[in-house]
């Protein structure tokens, strides 16, 4: 298939009708619900999506059919639910899949909660996306008043309920376990594992949770056939995958490729390269989280979860911010600082204390009040954060600050003084001020 | 929990043990470092894992990451690390992470000398501050959350022990913790107080010194404190506790595990009672009614005005306070005295509300210790009606049963009391000679508690004043009713008592075992199981 027909997942966006069940049905859709139902069986749509090779699109890359499998066989009930709670900086590509092609989430939700026996599946929508839970729960009345979903689907005698709940806009609260807590009505902060939700999730219960990218990729799969989606991508990255593309390129925006194109033809053919005088200085492939790459590492790096972990970095969520030579990147990490800090949930004590921590001192930094200790004190800050605490913010916070530190640490130094004179004044103008609320 | 019908064996810092399956890997290698345990702030064995603090990191063989033992449970030939160098250095990182917005104001604060935070740093830290004064979040000080317990948040490590408590343990749910981040803060939710009862145990497992008890608030360095292992005398569940005192005044009472009886916790209501003990109406010198007065004499002037009055007997009157050994004593007292006339009571004296944890609705450490002496507790009515019908003074040993019932102070009014006791209280007023004994913590004894558990608590300070210890004064009283052989010390005492006892069995009552004893049930073939 030419790559041009890649249209797995993106084929209404940017069409006014799309999120319409008439026009989704129109073309194909509730087609692959039907085939699972109708005689296809539970184990057939799970082995299915386990030979497609799919991967988990939220940010980690795990094997959805694999996750799938962690249910227990003798589950009394089991429930599904689609995160989201899309909050990583520099990814906006559910919102597209939602806004555009509602049923296609929920054909793909329905047949996910199928396969791993639930009978209820939430979806669950960052609070800031409130138009998305209104298009959201518009296709679930459509789909329930047209029997695709409650009682008895098309005939088959399976049940399913769909609730859309909308979240309070923590960033946190994507992360599996603290969207489970969240939907509890806990604080909506990770749980430690073991236990893992596959097992005791939402009420003590087995719970699935997958991203709406992955599951929007489902029907095709079931429709047609493990080997149809692995025709895309590459042996390990299988089938497309949906990029969110921000900075000064001259075409920004959501596209949906194979995997395993290059990233120098990906931004010279889609994105039609920077924008007129502009220069490329480094890329933030998969979401703020991930460790930055220069601009030379970026042309050399495939877009696929192998090559770019050979890169040092990795796919992430496929957020992908494109950063211009002008950019500040001492100014840009104390953005993302700020970040972290403000969504630590507090519970882990490495990442509470060592995100503030982070944050102080790169601002401080910017202040022009930092010394050359600072740069070492960075670093070990990371340290005693990075793979200690019970969910990845910690580490999210950690690898874009270690590796803007590391590729571009003549920026920190420039901003580094020696220790001022016993009581004299500061000279050094105050840097510009990142709003935030404390 | 731990499933005692196989065991697991494991490799610790290259020492082979073996677990009961289930175990969780904190407490293996608490076993394996010969008790010393891992750096913690939030495990707790007794509550929920929160795996929050981060500290008890140790490294598994194949495992690529280092690990929480809280969290994790043991498994079949498990190889683990806890001294190794990349375990050392992680443990230190986050106790600096737990430091770095601290107040470490130790001068000022109550938990220094029991604190998490200064242990580990000794441990594990001993590095300099990278962290200016300035930086510091800052959070709300002294505030009062309850009406024993102080917090101070900004030394608040947000381990949740404190949280768990109050969800798992009295189910009442007062604390949560609030907003996220570095400004996570823990807080009672709003229109709430720490009021259930048990708030003391929460400042008991603070590792810190967020959680204060209001009462012991800079009242002592806890290093000058020294403690006494005992039985609180609040109610008749005997919850264990430490009594923590110095230069002869008690400072707290801190309960002690014993988990057949109250795992780690103990009520407000026993925490409080050694305010009893400092007392302004404690009595310090013997008493004898001079002029309707009463007025302060030694001891031996007491003996002479008493001597003359024991000849006629009328009753003992003994309170379900008193120790198994008192009683026995205040029995054989009662023998020589008034033909044995000896009661409890009244029976509505020491009665309180319950609850379902530990304290109980029977508020006498000893009502058990009474019945197995087959003294009866009669109430207030039907004991004021045994009085009127004896003649000759009446020693009321212990109790106020004057300030308990109108009819038995009217009763006791018209008669010679004696009153052996501690605290100068209604009945005191009406007595004619008053003896001033050794309140709980002054002496020695065995309470026998609601389960028939025999529990022995050891003096922690000495009686004020003339005071004397009980057994020593009715050893005393013995001799002056014409004992020849009175005993002369407590194992003697505790032997009698015994001898007395057929029930105990082969119990001995001089060397206890700390859990404490139950004797085994009345039928029961000797030797047989509790």
């Amino acid at each position: 298939m030419a790559r041009a027909d890649c249209k797995i997942l993106s084929s209404r966006f940017g069409r006014r009708d799309g999120h319409r069940l008439d026009v989704y049905r129109a073309e194909g859709g509730y087609t692959a619900l039907a085939k699972a139902l109708g005689g296809m069986g539970r184990d057939a749509v799970t082995a299915a999506v386990k030979d497609s090779g799919l991967r988990g699109r939220g940010g980690a890359g795990f094997p959805a059919g694999v996750k799938w499998g962690f249910v227990p066989k003798d589950a009394e009930r089991v429930f599904f639910m689609v995160n989201a709670d899309e909050s990583e900086p520099g990814t906006f590509k559910d919102r597209y899949l939602l806004d555009y092609d509602p049923h296609l989430v929920l054909e793909g939700a329905a047949i996910s909660s199928f396969a791993v026996g639930a009978d209820l599946c939430f979806v669950y929508i960052r609070g800031e996306f409130g138009w998305l839970v209104e298009r959201m729960e518009q296709a679930v009345a459509e789909a329930y008043a047209a029997g695709l979903l409650g009682k008895d689907i098309l005939g088959s005698g399976y049940d399913l309920d769909v609730v859309v709940h909308k979240g309070a806009g923590a960033y946190i609260c994507g992360e599996e376990t603290g969207l489970i807590n969240s939907i509890t009505g806990t604080k909506g902060q990770p749980s430690i594992k073991p236990p893992f939700p596959a097992v005791s999730g939402f009420l003590g219960r087995p719970t699935i949770v997958n991203n709406v990218e992955t599951v929007a990729a489902v029907p095709f799969i079931v429709n047609e056939g493990a080997a149809a989606y692995r025709a895309f991508g590459t042996e390990k990255s299988t089938g497309t995958k949906l990029w969110s593309v921000s900075g000064p390129v001259r075409r920004p925006g959501v596209y949906e490729v194979p995997l395993g194109i290059p990233f120098r033809e990906f931004f010279a053919e889609h994105l039609g390269g920077m924008r007129e005088g502009e220069e490329l200085k480094a890329v933030i492939m998969g979401g703020s989280s991930v460790p930055v790459l220069t601009a030379d590492e970026a042309m050399a790096v495939n877009l696929d979860y192998e090559s770019l972990q050979e890169a040092g970095t990795m796919l992430g969520s496929g957020g992908m911010i494109v950063i211009p030579a002008r950019c500040d990147m001492v100014e840009l990490i104390q953005v993302l600082m700020h970040f972290y800090w403000d969504e630590s949930c507090g519970q882990c004590t490495p990442c509470r204390e060592g995100t503030g921590w982070l944050h102080k001192i790169v601002r401080r930094l910017r202040r022009g009040e930092g010394q050359a200790a600072d740069l070492d004190l960075l670093e070990k800050v990371c340290d005693g954060m990075a793979g200690l605490t019970i969910c990845p913010l910690a580490d999210a916070a950690v690898m874009p600050m270690r590796s803007f530190l590391q590729k571009f640490r003549p920026e920190f130094e420039a901003l580094v003084r020696e220790p001022r004179p016993a009581g004299a004044a500061t000279r050094w103008p105050r840097g510009e001020e990142v709003p935030h609320h404390a | 929990m731990p499933d005692d019908t196989r065991t697991v064996t494991l490799t610790i810092d290259g020492r082979e043990i073996q677990v009961p399956a289930g175990t969780r890997l904190f407490d293996a290698c608490t076993e394996a470092r010969d008790g010393e345990q891992l750096p913690h702030f939030c495990y707790h064995p007794d509550l929920s894992v929160a795996g929050v603090c981060r500290l008890c990191q140790v490294e598994v063989e194949g495992m690529p990451k280092l690990t929480i033992a809280c969290n994790t449970i043991v498994r079949e030939g498990m190889v683990v690390s806890t001294r190794s160098e990349k375990v050392r250095r992680a443990a230190k990182q986050i106790l600096e992470m737990h430091l770095i917005n601290h107040p470490v104001d130790c001068p000022i604060c109550d938990q220094a000398g029991e604190c998490g935070l200064q242990d580990q740093y000794m441990e594990y830290g001993l590095y300099e501050s990278e962290v200016g004064k300035a930086d510091k979040v800052h959070k709300a000080k002294a505030e009062v959350i309850g009406p024993h317990v102080i917090l101070d948040q900004e030394r608040c490590v947000l381990c949740s022990r404190c949280v768990r408590f109050c969800d798992e343990v009295t189910k009442t749910g007062e604390l949560g913790i609030f907003n996220r981040g570095d400004r996570a803060e823990l807080g009672v939710y709003p229109g709430s107080r720490l009021d259930n009862g048990y708030s003391l145990n929460t400042v008991d497992i603070c590792p810190v010194g967020a959680l204060t008890s209001r009462d012991f608030r800079f009242q002592k360095r806890v290093w000058l404190l020294r403690s006494a292992p005992s039985v609180c005398p609040g109610c008749s569940t005997g919850c264990n506790v430490r009594v923590d005192h110095e230069g002869g005044r008690v400072y707290r009472l801190k309960p002690r595990r014993n988990d057949a009886v109250n795992g780690p916790w103990m009520c407000d209501k026993g925490r409080m009672t050694y305010r009893e003990l400092h007392a302004e109406n404690r009595l310090q010198q013997p008493l004898l009614r001079r002029d309707g007065e009463l007025a302060a004499v030694d001891w031996p002037a007491f003996w002479d005005a008493l001597r003359p009055r024991l000849a006629v007997g009328g009753a003992v009157l003994v309170d379900p306070a008193q120790t198994l050994e008192e009683i026995f004593l205040a029995g054989a007292v009662a023998g020589r005295f008034c033909d044995g006339r000896a009661w409890g009571g009244p029976a509505e004296a020491r009665r309180g509300e319950g609850d379902d944890l530990l304290l109980s609705a029977d508020r006498a450490p000893n009502r058990a210790g009474l019945a197995w002496f087959g003294l009866d507790e009669l109430p207030a009515a039907a004991l004021a009606a045994k009085l009127a019908e004896t003649r000759g003074p009446v020693l009321v040993y212990g109790g106020d049963p004057a300030g308990a019932d109108p009819a038995l102070a009217a009763v006791l009014a018209d008669r010679d009391v004696v009153y052996l006791g501690t605290h100068r209280n209604a009945t005191a007023e009406l007595a004619f000679a008053v003896a001033p004994l050794s309140a709980w913590a002054e002496r020695e004894g065995v309470y026998v508690n609601k389960d028939g558990r025999l529990q022995a608590f050891r003096r922690a300070i000495a009686a004020p004043g003339l005071a004397r210890e009980d057994w020593r004064f009715l050893a005393d009283l013995l001799a002056a009713l014409g004992d020849e052989d009175p005993p002369a010390d407590m194992p003697s005492v505790r032997r009698r008592v015994a001898a007395a006892l057929p029930r105990l069995g082969d119990i001995d009552l001089n060397v206890l075992p700390a859990a404490g004893a139950v004797p085994p049930a009345v039928g029961a073939a000797p030797g047989g199981k509790p």
